[in-house]
């Protein structure tokens, strides 16, 4: 009796300590949580997020299941699941502009989260703007997104095309300050019979085409001197997509899709990173992703040679309020936030509030995102200070002259005073979509870009009364970081 | 049991309930939603607009042009299956050798997803990188616009359609062929009626009946046409190739706008509904001269 009472003794102790070793390496413990995160399909973003589960699950214990959609079916499963308010996922990551839609059935972020060293690491671009909706934290960015320039520098430093091309445009050949010597650039190398042409964007309905038009049309249409009047007039949500500066961004897009490979028009995102990594095109426009693709020697036929900048810029922007151009003493450059960087949240219908919030410190922490971010094909670019400081991270993929040019082009893009916000209103999709339509008869020369532009206008002003046209309004105004309306 | 027994009831009931809450009641409630003004996102609050939404359809130019397509891609689609499928079923039924392989191989397509056949497809009529075009250049003709133009889309379509369709009409042909009764065709061959005459005066009236079911259901199931269209072009270029499901895919659960949605999904019905009291019209007194 004494001997089995002695055996249970010892044994429960030897459970009991095993029990806390287990507690100290899961710190915080979250033993048999299963967390569910709704993203696109892999390997953009999903793969980020394993990378995240994986830290996760070593520091904690406990587990993340990715589920994942295709990019044009996450909105509708996300928002029926959010609608109907049931606990399908745990976290959703999704673009910022359905942040509108979506505040409504999104937790607050903790109020430990929104400070400390990492919290301030963040770029302020994310932190103080796509991230806050009327004044609250509902989501963190997991991804850095600005649309930059790319480019081939054996191209551009090679002293015969450089000479040619003065010879040709009365300029040194150079990424481009404007978008006119942008276009100039993909003319001068549009050489079909050498299987090499000039530029390559998306172009295809779905493809996330219209983020490009938009980038083009940035250069003219975000004026700081009436800021957050490119998409509608702050005061008034008139649309303002069919005014000057927008048919002068369209005329280059549909100009720029003349001066791409043969299949251009049914380039998505995904197209244009393997024109560019395929070593078809001497210059393009895109998100990170297309210059690490590009530089990795796996996937690329020009690594070592990828040239960075920011997008081109105008010195004449369209004033919405005066309705006419403002000259400006030198180039602006144009940065565009194109979709801003995939967002994570955690649902109000969540059952695991605490450890989602969890996760996504974990996801986001300055060593897992870096890793992500100079993972090729990760989606993850850079949205943090440490990101594009950190030189030696780069270093896995990069030359040193090209990591320079990327984060530079990055930070600069990122932190300029005239960056462009994306457009974040309720019932986005209904907005964007006839922009997609419209695009495409114009792409097509169905229509001309005015009467394309002014079919957008007018669905975009209906779409306006039949939501609110002042909801929309303090929407639209939140979003572009102004002050409410009086 | 007795007819009058009122036991009957606990056994009818069950199912007329089941039938009731999965089909007529979701029917009723989509019918009550046509005319609510009604959003899911943003959120806006139901509002009565009676026929408003069917008068915005009616005047919208989408819908009519998505109607077309759809009507365009069906007729064209099944016209052509049904004369290849018929045609590849007589040869099968005329016993050639390797009639089994090729009866097996010819029925995959159906086999397949029609998800996994638009990718297929996406991929053959890639101007740069497909093969199709890689081959037709070495016939002069470059990087032909396949699924950038919009005619060339609506074709390329068809052409998917055809390729996977078509096996289910061979298969039902053949099973029609092979219940012919061989005396009449032996009575013909002692009248020295030629292949010709006994195809057009046998085979084709009194394939008749079969070839009407058959046709209808593929054209009902042609209206429906979405994952192909969805794959391969998304509608576009512009609206060019957009069909109506595909159409109400983007209202319903891009934009969340129920109403809408569910008058246009009415309207469809009713498009289906006319079509084929007309199919059913129009062949009526040549099946009812067979009987």
């Amino acid at each position: 009796m004494l001997r089995r009472t002695f055996l249970m003794l010892t044994t429960s102790l030897a459970m009991a300590c095993a029990a806390s070793q287990a507690n100290a390496v899961c710190s915080p413990d979250y033993t048999g949580v299963t967390l569910t995160v709704a993203s696109q399909t892999g390997p953009y973003i999903a793969s980020a997020l394993k990378l995240g589960a994986d830290e996760w699950a070593k520091k904690t214990c406990g587990k993340v299941n990715v589920v994942e959609f295709p990019w044009s079916e996450l909105y509708p499963k996300i928002a029926t699941s959010l609608t109907a308010s049931d606990a399908t996922f745990d976290l959703v990551s999704f673009a910022p502009a359905w942040l509108p839609d979506f505040v409504p059935y999104l937790s607050e972020m903790p109020k430990e989260m929104q400070s400390g060293k990492d919290w301030d690491d963040i770029e302020p671009a994310y932190r103080e703007r796509l991230m806050v909706w009327e004044g609250k934290i509902y989501s963190q960015s997991m991804d850095g997104d600005v649309h930059t320039y790319t480019y081939r520098t054996d191209l551009f430093s090679d002293p015969k095309e450089k000479d040619a091309f003065k010879a040709k445009y009365g300029y040194d050949l150079a990424p481009p300050k404007t978008w006119k010597q942008y276009l100039d650039i993909a003319e001068f190398f549009q050489r079909p019979d050498k299987g090499l042409w000039g530029t390559a964007e998306a172009f295809r309905r779905g493809g996330q085409q219209f983020w490009f038009f938009f980038s083009h049309a940035a250069a003219y249409t975000n004026n700081p001197n009436y800021p957050g009047a490119m998409f509608f007039d702050p005061e008034t949500m008139d649309a303002q997509i069919n005014n000057p500066g927008w048919v002068k961004g369209l005329e280059e897009y549909i100009r720029a899709s003349k001066l791409g490979p043969p299949n251009a028009l049914n380039f998505s995102f995904g197209e244009v990173n393997a024109a560019v990594a395929g070593g078809q095109v001497a210059e393009s426009i895109g998100w990170g992703d297309t210059g690490v693709i590009a530089a990795d020697p796996k996937q690329s036929k020009i690594s070592g040679k990828v040239g960075s900048a920011m997008l081109p810029g105008s010195d004449e922007i369209w004033n919405a309020k005066t309705k006419k151009w403002d000259k400006f003493p030198s180039v602006l450059p144009g940065p565009f936030m194109a979709f801003g960087g995939w967002q994570i949240a955690v649902p109000k219908a969540g059952k695991n509030q605490k450890a989602a919030w969890d996760f996504v410190k974990t996801l986001t922490s300055p060593e897992v995102s870096g890793q992500a971010a100079i993972t090729g094909g990760s989606g993850v670019n850079p949205y943090r200070k440490s990101h594009t400081a950190n030189l030696q991270l780069w270093s896995k993929i990069f030359s040193p002259e090209e990591a320079k040019q990327y984060l530079g082009a990055q930070s600069d893009s990122i932190n300029a005073k005239n960056v462009a916000l994306d457009m974040r209103l309720p019932g986005y999709f209904s907005y964007t979509e006839v922009v997609e339509i419209e695009l495409g008869k114009a792409l097509a020369g169905q229509t001309t870009p005015q009467a394309a532009l002014d079919a957008m206008a007018k669905e975009w002003n209906r779409l306006t009364d039949e939501f609110g046209r002042a909801k929309q309004l303090a929407a639209y105004r939140a979003a572009m970081g102004l002050p409410p309306k009086n | 049991m007795m007819r009058n027994d009122p036991i009957k009831h606990v056994f009818i009931w069950p199912a007329v309930l089941v039938v009731l809450a999965i089909s007529i009641f979701p029917l009723i409630y989509s019918l009550t939603t046509s005319f609510l003004s009604y959003r899911l996102i943003p959120p806006i609050p139901p509002r009565v607009v009676w026929l408003g939404n069917y008068a915005t359809l009616l005047q919208e130019p989408r819908f009519w042009n998505a109607l077309f397509t759809t009507t365009l891609i069906a007729l064209i689609a099944v016209g052509l299956q049904y004369a290849i499928g018929f045609g590849v079923a007589l040869a099968l039924n005329a016993r050639v050798p390797g009639e089994r392989l090729f009866r097996v191989a010819l029925l995959l397509p159906m086999l397949l997803a029609p998800v996994a056949v638009a990718l297929v497809a996406r991929m053959i009529f890639n101007p740069t990188m497909g093969p199709l075009n890689q081959f037709l250049s070495k016939f002069g003709l470059v990087n032909l616009p396949f699924l950038t133009n919009g005619h060339w889309a609506l074709a390329c379509i068809i052409a998917v359609e055809v390729w996977q369709w078509t096996p289910f009409i061979i298969l039902m042909m053949l099973a029609g062929l092979q219940t012919l009764p061989e005396d009449v065709y032996e009575a013909a061959e002692l009248e020295n009626a030629s292949a010709w005459q006994q195809f057009w005066g046998i085979t084709f009236p009194m394939m008749l009946p079969i070839s009407a079911a058959v046709v209808f259901i593929r054209l009902i199931e042609s209206y429906k046409i979405m994952d192909t269209v969805f794959v391969m072009t998304g509608g576009g270029p512009g609206v060019d190739t957009e069909t109506l499901t595909l159409f109400a895919y983007q209202e319903g659960f891009k934009k969340f706008n129920l109403g809408y949605t569910s008058a246009l999904s009415f309207l469809f019905l009713i498009a289906i509904t006319i079509i084929g009291v007309t199919y059913v019209a129009l062949l009526r007194p040549h099946l009812e001269k067979r009987r």
